[in-house]
């Protein structure tokens, strides 16, 4: 063992030790690449189940239909009168329609200004009251008015009142229902769950004056489309890559596939054949959602206050009619009502392939920190040989006397330039979300600009000024280290965007000082490619324009802070 | 930067710029100051400023402060801070006050650096004293230590028991026994851990008498030093009392720090280890702990006995990690010493690894206390993880500072090993 640890020392000693670090940094990013194509694999991956044995989903009958199918097309016939009149108009004709059902209701206003936009709207609500319950407890049912894409929810107002009238009659409920009707489906329901959880801008958002108990659940419905369905889309993706309980999620595909048999679809997969290529696709769509880190339905502020909430939505040609996703509804809720305790058994963070397959976080969080991890190896790298001496000591003698081997390092300039590049995020990120909406495209090319002139700028001036290679090294080793650091306190929480970014950026570790001009115009290129605003052009779909509340705007854009400036440091190594 | 000439322009440059800096967050980001406060890396229960708003206000009502089971500081604090407008109304003066503390603690660290006592002290010259950092770089590095400035936007009393014992420190490097030994009563009286940096503060003095009126037996001179402490902090606790009506501050105060009666996260090692521990163990685990944090002391002021101030500097670094409510507020002051040793710096050998170690979990650190709190989707273990790794982080600093010190003081007794690697036998 002593001989063993002996020549492990000479091994640390070994020159060729330090030609290692680049491979092993290539190695990792790779191995992260491939351990996620292996993901949906089904020895990676798993079959869903459910945890939390209180929920016991599909077990009872459902009874909804029959003549609330005649009640449904009442309130249908007065929901389409209302299309296209204002939010204070169909508010005013739905309440005594709800207070008739022998409901509470209350209003609540609120106002957002984000990107020189307004957001103003009222939203309408309403409380069952448990005849069972204390009022401790809670479940939402979400119906806005429009959904994410613009459309009018023509069907789902009219079926979430009737499934209200229906539940009034019921005398097993023991939490409250509240029915929520907002008038759109970000902004609406952001205010109002902030003002039950009192964490809202009175300025800005009238408070509640009728609250339930804890909310325990909410399940939104998004029923634009005419006519039959056929399958029902599970939207899940909560603000911030934050997810629900897998156990909600789990309960509905049971509910709807196991006793209903109606078809579930996740991710906009529209058509899924359990294949690899298809759960990979379902995968990366997700991973790509939640990267992204936007609400993508009424659901989705939820998530943030611990309510885990699904959004359903149905599509397709089939012969399914309103009363069966009334029937899922109830057969959710019904599990809901079981509930002894919050739901906690199951997962949080989860990648899901397919409706029953998913990866936990234990097995795909390995690929990200791999990514990660090469940062870091780098970084260490670069600060060993930032202490090596200048001139060339022969192996030999490096064994013998190995102490005065280190060189000392100067570490006031690359710290302090380090600082400084990171502390430049701030402005674009107090830009991007102070300015109106009109500014922003000029401003967004206006950094483009910055962020291409900048690197070499800075590389110029640092090369003037007498930058030793030491210092270059350092630079990069703090760069590194700092970004390795970012993106493995954000794959905690953030798994999809920190290998989003982590991918991104893993060309600069690899970037050198170079001599030839062609190798630096190359890197420059590559770099640029890569570079944020670079990639928001490529996606500009997705991203810069729909920036709406200013809640959702302020916690994307602190995402955005960690992993934008390291981003910027690198290309300056080109040089 | 070594060898910088420091003249009162740049000094008075240093105290503004730290200054501004600190009111610009104060005045330009108000939500910070409240928002910091509420962090349990800065504030622990024995020095936050939330707390102290609740003790005051019952104070001000001439109530026992100490009745709500929440305030757990010293008496004094009441009278200094109901003296100044309230911090709701007008927070201007307590932000000076904890500005003018912050600038106080440097003015005392300057002094410290600028004695040279980190190098050379009365019965040790290190061979490699001449390269170290002026106290203007020192006094910088304490004041823009993002810690030191986190601890005092967020409003920490801790910054007041920091203040002492640098100024205790400094009264001793300058030949003030009575002066450090008044500066000591009063960080023991705020916080009580400060009374164990009392055995080698005492020999830091001694060695450092003026020479015109030395006294000569050691055992007189401690004995001088232990009576002064305790006839302070009599007076102090007189007062204490006077002010309170009872004695009822010392369980208060003392006992919660002694007994670790309030379980509030931070970043110790105390307070998980204690909520899972059955109660039948607790009063043991108790004294084992406090006999553990204590027992540095004795072995540390022998070992190390021919540089006084190193003992009280890994003390710090010890208590950081090891005492029972530990913030970031403990970790500036020890960092703030860290850089006296400049000379011995070359001799370190894992200064990138536990920097890293230390970046990664304070960046970690909050990222998980987020999953568990507010998420959810965390729990108690994941903080937990992360404060072990940062008490790994600071307690690699302290083992290789310590080591960069003892071979330096090896070096000179064994000339002819001085460069050679040494291997653990």
């Amino acid at each position: 063992m002593p001989r063993l640890l002996a020549s492990a020392l000479q091994l640390r000693r070994d020159p060729r030790m330090l030609k290692l670090p680049p491979y092993l940094s290539l190695l990792c990013i790779l191995a992260g690449v491939a351990w996620l194509f292996l993901l949906p694999l089904d020895q990676y991956s798993r079959r869903t189940y459910i945890s939390e044995n209180a929920l016991l989903p599909g077990q009872v009958h459902t009874y909804f239909g029959g003549s609330d199918q005649n009640v449904f097309r009442a309130y249908k016939h007065e929901a389409n009168e209302l299309v296209g009149k204002s939010n204070a108009e169909f508010n005013d004709k739905l309440e005594p329609i709800i207070k008739g059902i022998g409901l509470k209701t209350a209003r609540q206003n609120f106002t957002y200004h984000a990107a020189g936009q307004t957001f103003s709207g009222e939203n309408l609500y309403a409380i069952l009251q448990a005849p069972r319950g204390d009022a401790t407890e809670a479940i939402v049912l979400v119906a806005a008015w429009e959904n994410v894409k613009g459309e009018t929810n023509r069907n789902g107002i009219p079926l979430a009142l009737t499934l209200l009238r229906y539940f009034k009659r019921w005398s097993l409920w023991s939490k409250d229902i509240i029915l929520l009707i907002t008038p759109d489906s970000i902004a609406g329901p952001q205010a109002w769950v902030d003002a039950y959880h009192d964490a809202h801008d009175p300025a800005r958002v009238s408070s509640l004056p009728l609250k339930s108990g804890l909310l325990q659940g909410a399940i939104a419905i998004d029923y634009a489309q005419e006519g039959r369905f056929d399958s029902v889309h599970i939207v899940y993706d909560g603000v911030n890559g934050q997810l629900p309980n897998l156990d909600l999620i789990n309960s509905i595909v049971n509910i709807a596939g196991g006793q209903m048999g109606i078809g579930v679809a996740l991710q906009e997969m529209w058509h899924h054949d359990n294949g690899y290529p298809d759960r990979l696709r379902t995968m990366l769509r997700g991973m790509l959602k939640q990267g992204l880190g936007l609400a993508s339905g009424p659901h989705s502020s939820f998530i943030p206050y611990h309510v885990d909430a699904v959004t359903l939505r149905p599509f397709g040609e089939g012969w399914q009619d309103e009363m069966a996703l009334g029937r899922v509804v109830e057969g959710s809720f019904r599990s809901l009502n079981n509930l002894l305790e919050h739901l906690h058994q199951s997962f949080f963070f989860y990648l899901l392939m397919q409706r029953e397959r998913f990866v936990s976080i234990g097995t795909y969080l390995p690929s990200a920190m791999a990514v990660a991890i090469n940062f870091t190896i780098m970084a260490i790298a670069l600060w060993v040989k930032s202490g090596q001496p200048a001139e060339v000591t022969t192996p030999k003698s490096k064994t013998e006397t190995p102490a005065p081997a280190t060189a000392e390092r100067d570490l006031f300039l690359p710290l302090g330039v380090v600082t400084l590049i990171q502390s430049l995020a701030i402005i674009p990120l107090y830009l991007f979300n102070h300015v109106p909406e009109s500014a922003l495209t000029p401003l967004f090319l206006a950094f483009t600009l910055l962020n291409t002139l900048l690197p070499p700028t800075l590389a110029h001036l640092l090369a003037t000024s007498n930058t030793t290679l030491q210092q270059y090294h350092l630079i990069q080793s703090f760069s590194l280290l700092l970004l390795g650091m970012f993106l493995s306190s954000l794959a905690t929480l953030n798994f999809s965007l920190a290998l989003i970014t982590g991918l991104l950026a893993a060309p600069l570790s690899f970037v050198r000082p170079y001599r030839s001009t062609a190798a630096k115009v190359a890197v420059s290129v590559l770099l640029n490619a890569v570079s944020p605003t670079a990639v928001v052009l490529a996606a500009a779909a997705y991203w810069g324009t729909d920036v709406t509340t200013v809640l959702r705007e302020a916690a994307v854009g602190w995402h955005v802070c960690g992993t934008y400036s390291p981003v910027v440091v690198y290309p300056r190594h080109a040089q | 930067m070594d060898g910088a000439k420091v003249t009162p322009g740049r000094t008075a440059g240093l105290y503004a710029g730290a200054a501004v800096l600190r009111l610009a967050i104060f005045t330009l980001f108000p939500g910070i100051p409240d928002l910091l406060t509420g962090r349990v890396e800065i504030s622990t229960p024995v020095t936050s400023f939330k707390r102290l708003q609740e003790g005051l206000f019952l104070y001000n009502h001439n109530v026992s402060p100490y009745d709500g089971g929440v305030y757990h500081q010293a008496p004094l604090f009441l009278p200094l801070f109901s003296l100044l407008p309230s911090s709701a109304s007008l927070p201007i003066f307590t932000y000076l006050l904890y500005i003018a503390v912050d600038l106080l603690s440097a003015s005392a660290l300057w002094r410290i650096a600028d004695s040279g006592e980190s190098g050379s002290s009365a019965l040790f010259t290190s061979p490699r004293r001449e390269k170290r950092w002026s106290g203007f770089v020192i006094a910088a590095l304490f004041l823009l230590n993002p810690f030191t400035v986190a601890t005092c936007i967020g409003r920490s009393t801790s910054v007041f028991t920091t203040c002492a014992i640098l100024h205790a420190v400094a009264k001793a490097v300058s030949g003030a026994p009575f002066g450090a030994m008044v500066a000591l009563s009063f960080a023991s009286y705020l916080s009580m851990y400060p009374l164990l940096l009392l055995p080698p503060l005492v020999l830091l003095c001694y060695d450092r008498q003026r020479s015109g009126r030395a006294t000569k037996s050691m055992l007189q001179f401690a004995g001088t030093c232990t009576a002064t402490v305790a006839g302070v902090l009599s007076v102090l606790f007189q007062l204490s009392y006077l002010l309170t009506g009872s004695w009822e501050f010392l369980p208060s105060t003392y006992g919660v720090q002694l007994t670790l009666s309030d379980l509030a996260p931070n970043v110790g090692l105390w307070w998980y280890f204690f909520i899972e521990m059955f109660d039948s163990f607790r009063s043991f685990f108790l004294a084992v702990f406090w006999l553990h944090l204590s027992s540095y002391v004795a072995g540390l002021t022998v070992r190390i006995r021919r540089q006084p101030l190193v003992v009280l500097t890994l003390l710090l670094g010890i208590f950081n990690i090891f005492k029972p409510y530990p913030s970031i507020s403990d970790t500036s002051l020890f960092l703030a010493l860290v850089p006296l040793y400049r000379h011995v710096f070359p001799l370190m050998r894992y200064t990138f690894v536990s920097a890293a170690v230390v970046l990664y979990a304070s960046c970690l650190g909050p990222a998980f206390y987020y999953l568990w709190i507010y998420a959810g989707s965390g729990n108690a273990n994941f903080f937990y993880a992360i404060t072990l790794v940062w008490g790994l982080g600071l307690s690699l600093l302290v083992c290789d500072l310590m080591f960069a010190v003892l071979r330096d003081e090896w070096e000179v007794e064994r000339p002819e090993m001085a460069g050679k690697e040494i291997r653990q036998i």
